[in-house]
């Protein structure tokens, strides 16, 4: 993966009548990266996606694809693959012509296209299938054909518009893994656009999360789920304990807050008298008061055990209710309505400001 | 993840009771379908060969096909019939997107003048157009009274006038079917198409073409259908120059009293319709 920009997004904005869609957004994707934008419906996601494309020209800003400015040249002159929803395979034509239509569009030599086609095909493990009729393939397989149908010009970004909501949870959850897989072997450049916080913290080498046609937070996955830059991040992606509060006072990063269940310290820098709410992931809460650290206590309201681990969510009064994600290993669960205390460290509590969102 | 999450669809054979009990239940329809469509043919075939001095003849497909008379005549059917069905669907194809395209009150208005014609007997229409057409007509009198022509042009009993009235009364037909599969097409078809490489154009004709094939192929089979036998409009709107087989099968039962011949006449007539309709259909197969 090199450092050179590959796909250049600066100030792109949509409107569509009085709603803005898209309000200046900046986004840059390095070559080979995988990059998913996540967010609720009506985001900003896929008019995006659309705009990358040259499906929804952008009002405003500007999009540079392999070097060259491309905010205004028409989908076939771009050189992108998507991947639709619904797929829009053609139905007149076999899963090899469909493969094919690209090259062929493109005057590709008969040759090199029944190369493309087989290689395509390939790589999706559907070799033997083309010349099946679209519609005698399944789900999983019409899946495949999109994605060996946008491969096989070897575009300079592959898009993917919720690509795979359309299959069922174990297949998307296989597709998720393989495809991830399959889009670093032949190191393709690539977006999806998803709803799906699991498949965008599985497929991606970063995740821009996408709130009211802005960019909330662009990381990796790993450094999103653990240092959420927005409230709006932190309940989009994992689940969270969040307690609101007053700040009282703090030095170096760290907040003193006042909350219904006791003084808790923060990571966050705000003024005496903001409020904020406490937030951090359930998997830092331990059973016992913990040294140094944050501590709540409270009833046991109910404990769901899911297997490799077991969430526990207690009523610590006042409103507030703390979650826990408790391992396996540990050595005896707490039952429905016993007195629990539970500690979490400093370093992994985030204070945001109440009022957003 | 191998392919076994994706297993092959099963396809069971049904055995003979269920086919014999599915056989039951088509069986009321098989036979009104013979009663009311196979019978009545079998009888024109028939008559068409019967001498009725006895024995068999093809003495009135001789003549149909052995003067240039009525070579003629079947000419200006197959004129008629490939004539209007090319302008019928030159018009109708852009209408059915424009139609598809359209919203709310304006689809409403847009299909009701569509439907509301056909509500009207095809004799109606067809002196309306006489009434616009005529020397002392609608469109000769304004014409004149703005000055723009001084005498009045021939337009009624011109070829003209007989291919503009037929294309007029049989647009229907041809904008519904094509109308139907408009609908249903998917925008986003056009939008892979696109981002594969294809021009608008190469979109055009690689993909919505094809895709909308059926509606058209439908509407083709309805209007050639429909003006190569069409027999109340050649006779209003154009008479006697312009012998088709629906007015050469009326003279032939009606005032020269030759069933035999009607009969021989009216099974070109359809012969001609199932092999364009058949032609239209097999052409317009995707090639391989």
């Amino acid at each position: 993966m090199s450092a050179a920009p590959h796909l250049v997004i600066s100030g792109v904005s949509k409107r569509f009548g009085a709603a803005t869609v898209l309000d200046r957004v900046d986004l840059t994707i390095r070559r080979g990266e995988l990059v998913t934008l996540l967010g609720p419906s009506g985001c900003g996601k896929t008019t995006l996606l659309r705009a990358i494309a040259g499906l929804a020209p952008p009002d405003g800003g500007t999009i540079a694809l392999a070097g060259r400015d491309v905010t205004h040249v028409p989908p076939h002159r771009r050189n992108v693959g998507v991947v639709f929803q619904s797929y829009a395979l053609f139905p007149h034509l076999t899963v090899a012509g469909n493969v094919a239509f690209g090259l062929k569009v493109r005057g590709a030599p008969k040759a090199e296209i029944d190369r493309a086609v087989e290689r395509a095909l390939s790589l999706v493990k559907l070799g033997h299938l083309g010349s099946r009729r679209i519609s005698a393939l399944s789900g999983g397989q019409q899946q495949r054909v999109a994605l060996a149908r946008a491969i096989a010009v070897e575009p300079d970004v592959l898009l993917f518009d919720e690509a795979l909501s359309a299959l069922d949870r174990k297949l998307r959850e296989e597709m998720q893994v393989e495809l991830r897989r399959l889009l670093q072997e032949v190191k393709a450049t690539a977006i999806f656009v998803t709803h799906d916080q699991d498949e965008a913290l599985t497929m991606s080498d970063r995740v821009a999360v996408m709130n009211k046609g802005r960019i909330e937070q662009l990381a990796e996955p790993r450094e999103l789920y653990a240092r959420p830059a927005s409230l709006f991040a932190l309940n989009f992606v994992g689940l969270s304990t969040r307690i609101a509060g007053q700040v009282v006072g703090g030095s170096n990063g760290t907040v003193e807050v006042v909350t219904p269940v006791g003084r808790l310290s923060a990571r966050g820098a705000f003024q005496p008298g903001a409020s904020v709410i406490v937030a951090t992931r359930p998997e830092q809460l331990r059973l016992g008061t913990g040294d140094g650290a944050n501590s709540a206590a409270g009833r046991v309201r109910s404990v769901v055990f899911q297997g490799s681990r077991t969430l526990v969510d207690v009523d610590a009064g006042a409103g507030a209710s703390l979650l826990a994600e408790l391992s396996g290993r540990e050595a005896e669960l707490p039952r429905v309505h016993d007195e629990v205390r539970f500690a979490w460290p400093v370093a992994e509590t985030f204070a945001f400001a109440a009022e957003a969102s | 993840m191998t392919d076994a999450v994706l297993p092959a669809p099963i396809v069971k054979a049904a055995p003979d009771r269920e086919r014999l009990a599915a056989f039951g239940f088509v069986a009321p329809s098989v036979l009104i379908i013979a009663l009311v469509f196979v019978l009545p043919l079998a009888l024109l075939l028939g008559v068409s060969v019967l001498d009725p001095k006895g024995g068999v003849t093809v003495a009135h497909y001789a003549r149909l096909l052995g003067t240039p008379y009525y070579l003629g005549v079947i000419w200006n059917s197959l004129r008629l019939g490939l004539l209007t069905t090319l302008i019928a669907f030159l018009i109708s194809y852009p209408a059915a997107f424009a139609l598809a395209r359209a919203r709310g009150a304006l689809r409403s208005i847009l299909l009701a003048t569509l439907f509301l014609p056909l509500a009207a007997s095809v004799i109606v229409k067809a002196f309306a157009w006489t009434i616009l057409l005529r020397s002392d007509g609608l469109i000769n009198t304004v014409l004149i009274a703005v000055g723009i022509i001084e005498d009045p042009i021939r337009m009624i009993f011109t070829q003209t006038a007989l291919i503009v009235g037929a294309v007029n009364i049989f647009l229907p037909f041809m904008v519904l079917p094509i109308y139907a599969v408009v609908a249903q097409l998917d925008g986003r078809y056009a939008e892979a198409a696109a981002t594969l490489g294809a021009s608008p154009l190469v979109v055009f004709f690689r993909v919505i073409l094809p895709l909308t094939l059926p509606g058209i192929i439908a509407g083709v089979a309805l209007v050639f259908s429909l003006s190569v036998s069409a027999y109340v409009v050649p006779t209003l709107l154009i008479g006697e120059k312009y012998p088709t087989l629906a007015t050469t099968i009326a003279k032939a039962y009606l005032l020269a009293r030759e069933p035999g011949f009607g009969a021989a006449a009216g099974v070109v007539l359809l012969a001609i319709a199932i092999i364009v309709v058949a032609l239209s259909a097999m052409l317009s197969r995707e090639p391989k």
